[in-house]
């Protein structure tokens, strides 16, 4: 697979939120603003493709060759954890105003499950170093795109008249089942 | 009767699925069948039993600072143990499943669970307050996986409810069908919580 | 005891006892799963050559380049293609078995063809994997569309709307199976008629 395939179909095709259902929580959790679902979005990004290269180097290097693939999962989760920490400690001293709009969504990253899901998809599909790191990026800017889009729908239902029992979460739901059939219009692209 | 307390909690008053809204994406993900549903909560249920009483055995030497390193691996040696016997000796539900079995390290409610509950409570507390949880997640599961075998494939656990040859919802076992049908009962729910609340007062 | 060392003890334990007691698991488990991967595979096999009693696998393409790193070799093992020879009772090859692949509308669809061994006819397909799109593309699966391969040779084109005819709203899926097959057949035909 080409570099621009594996990007186009992490963004699009198999839209990490609304296709693949990974990283449900924020999804939900932090759209109802475009400012700060874009500063979650951005915050995702990063970490994803600092992780693409620390889980690549770890499986290929550390796990396969000693033989305890079986310590995958348990390595990468750590690894995520302690990224967020260094990607937390290394904004917080060079750049203080992107660590203001990114800081406090940074430790929510950890348990993003599109992080977790993409390391060890990455591996299951042998993809190289380069391969891993676009297809880290393809994903973070795809769960970047679902959660802006939400975010500037959630904010213009803000003057709607919703049914009570609906209110909050539950037309939360059916928005992002309109917007994944929508997504669905690009299957067939690669 | 306080067992008793923490064991329905998680069923209706407190149920993750509905109720709190964590630990979603396996909901979304893994119930285009019923049977789907039932395997992925009693396996995220296994998690959450063994999680539990583990990390409250263990909440007196654990120190404060390491504590979510700590609570991580106990939960990551679970879910391996589960990926690796499901793999083993239920390779098809395995491979339907995939990615999401691994992904339950990451599952809110377990991680939930163990920090505001387990490590605070008694062991035997802790594992039905688990199992209470994990219980309330599987009836969401199955339910939603019900919904979407029944109008997306015509069948209900495997068992074909038209002829064959209907034409189906397909939407239903598509993305699209998963999130419209969980914003749907989410609303039902309100409602139903809302009525509730209304006879008590 | 000191305050940080007893946080360092305390994880490397946990760590330990963890990672001890998940080799134990997996050493119980990864030779099941191997078996398991093998015999779905074999299982397989026998679907689309009825006739066979015992499968072997004729080319193990990783092994004859003799790769030894784990990671080159799935590589390589996704590249190319495994041959299985079905035999009958009598020791009589009767036919072989290979896998093909192709991208169709959701991703790659894999499929198992199975090949007469005197008349190089196909015998049978078997859809092993695809994520096309439930109630259109995954009519692939059915009887009636794959039976649209039977009696195919490495000769005929196995094209869409030329000798195979198309799944009406799934033409995708139904070119992606109708390359898989072809480009399988093309490829594995040479090596097993020409050297064994």
């Amino acid at each position: 697979m080409s570099l621009f395939t594996i990007l186009i179909s992490a963004l699009l095709v198999n839209n990490f939120v609304l296709v693949r259902f990974l990283g449900i929580c924020p999804f939900m959790g932090v759209s109802k603003e475009v400012d700060s679902a874009i500063g979650m979005g951005l915050a995702t990004t990063f970490v994803m493709v600092v992780t693409a290269a620390a889980t690549w180097l770890i499986q290929w290097f550390i796990l396969e060759p000693l033989g305890l693939p079986f310590l995958q999962n348990m390595a990468f989760i750590l690894v995520i954890a302690a990224m967020v920490q260094l990607v937390e400690l290394f904004l917080h001293k060079t750049s203080p105003a992107l660590y203001r709009a990114m800081g406090i969504f940074l430790p929510l990253i950890t348990t993003n499950c599109a992080i977790l899901g993409f390391a060890i998809m990455g591996v299951q599909n042998s993809y190289s170093f380069i391969e891993t790191v676009i297809f880290g990026l393809g994903a973070g800017l795809g769960f970047t795109l679902a959660l802006v889009l939400m975010a500037g729908i959630r904010e213009d239902l803000r003057f709607a008249d919703i049914p009570k029992p609906l209110r909050g979460v539950g037309i939360a739901f059916i928005l992002a089942g309109l917007l994944s059939l929508a997504f669905g219009g690009f299957a067939g692209l690669v | 009767m306080v067992l008793w307390k923490d064991l329905i909690r998680g069923l209706w008053a407190e149920n993750p699925t509905f109720r709190l809204n964590i630990g979603l994406c396996p909901v979304l993900a893994v119930t285009t069948s019923a049977i789907n549903g039932v395997s992925m909560g009693v396996a995220t249920t296994f998690v959450l039993v063994c999680s539990s009483a583990l990390i409250s055995l263990l909440k007196r030497i654990i120190p404060d600072k390491v504590r979510i390193p700590a609570y991580i691996i106990v939960i990551a040696t679970f879910v391996t143990i589960v990926d690796l016997v499901m793999h083993a000796y239920l390779p098809d539900l395995h491979s339907v499943l995939g990615l999401f079995i691994p992904l339950i390290v990451v599952n809110c409610i377990v991680l939930g669970r163990a920090e505001a509950f387990a490590a605070k409570n008694s062991v035997v507390r802790s594992a039905v307050d688990g199992l209470g949880m994990g219980l309330g997640f599987t009836w969401a599961l199955t339910l939603l996986g019900s919904i979407r075998e029944i109008l997306g494939a015509g069948s209900f656990f495997g068992h074909a409810l038209v002829a064959e040859g209907t034409t189906t919802l397909g939407i239903m076992s598509l993305p699209p069908g998963a999130f419209i049908t969980l914003g749907i009962l989410m609303a039902v729910m309100n409602m139903v919580s809302a009525r509730q609340k209304r006879k008590v007062s | 005891m000191n305050e940080s060392l007893r946080m360092v003890v305390v994880l490397a334990v946990i760590a330990m006892v963890s990672a001890g007691i998940l080799s134990v698991v997996y050493g119980t488990t990864s030779v099941i799963i191997e078996e398991n991967a093998a015999r779905a595979l074999e299982s397989s096999v026998y679907d689309v050559l009825p006739q066979a009693t015992k499968v072997d696998i004729i080319r193990r393409s990783a092994d004859e380049l003799g790769v030894d790193d784990p990671k080159e070799m799935r590589e390589q093992e996704q590249r190319t293609t495994l041959i299985y020879q079905g035999i009958n009772d009598q020791d009589q090859v009767i036919g072989y078995a290979f896998v093909g692949e192709a991208n169709g509308y959701g991703g790659v669809v894999r499929i198992l063809v199975g090949v007469d061994e005197a008349t190089d006819e196909i015998l049978n397909i078997k859809v092993l994997a695809h994520t096309e799109t439930p109630g259109l593309g995954s009519r692939i699966e059915d009887e009636s569309f794959r039976s649209r391969f039977v009696g195919k040779t490495v000769e005929d084109p196995i094209a869409v709307n030329q000798d195979i005819d198309n799944l009406s709203g799934a033409t995708i899926s139904a070119r992606a199976v109708a390359d898989a097959v072809r480009q399988g057949f093309v490829d594995t035909a040479a090596v097993y008629r020409g050297g064994e």
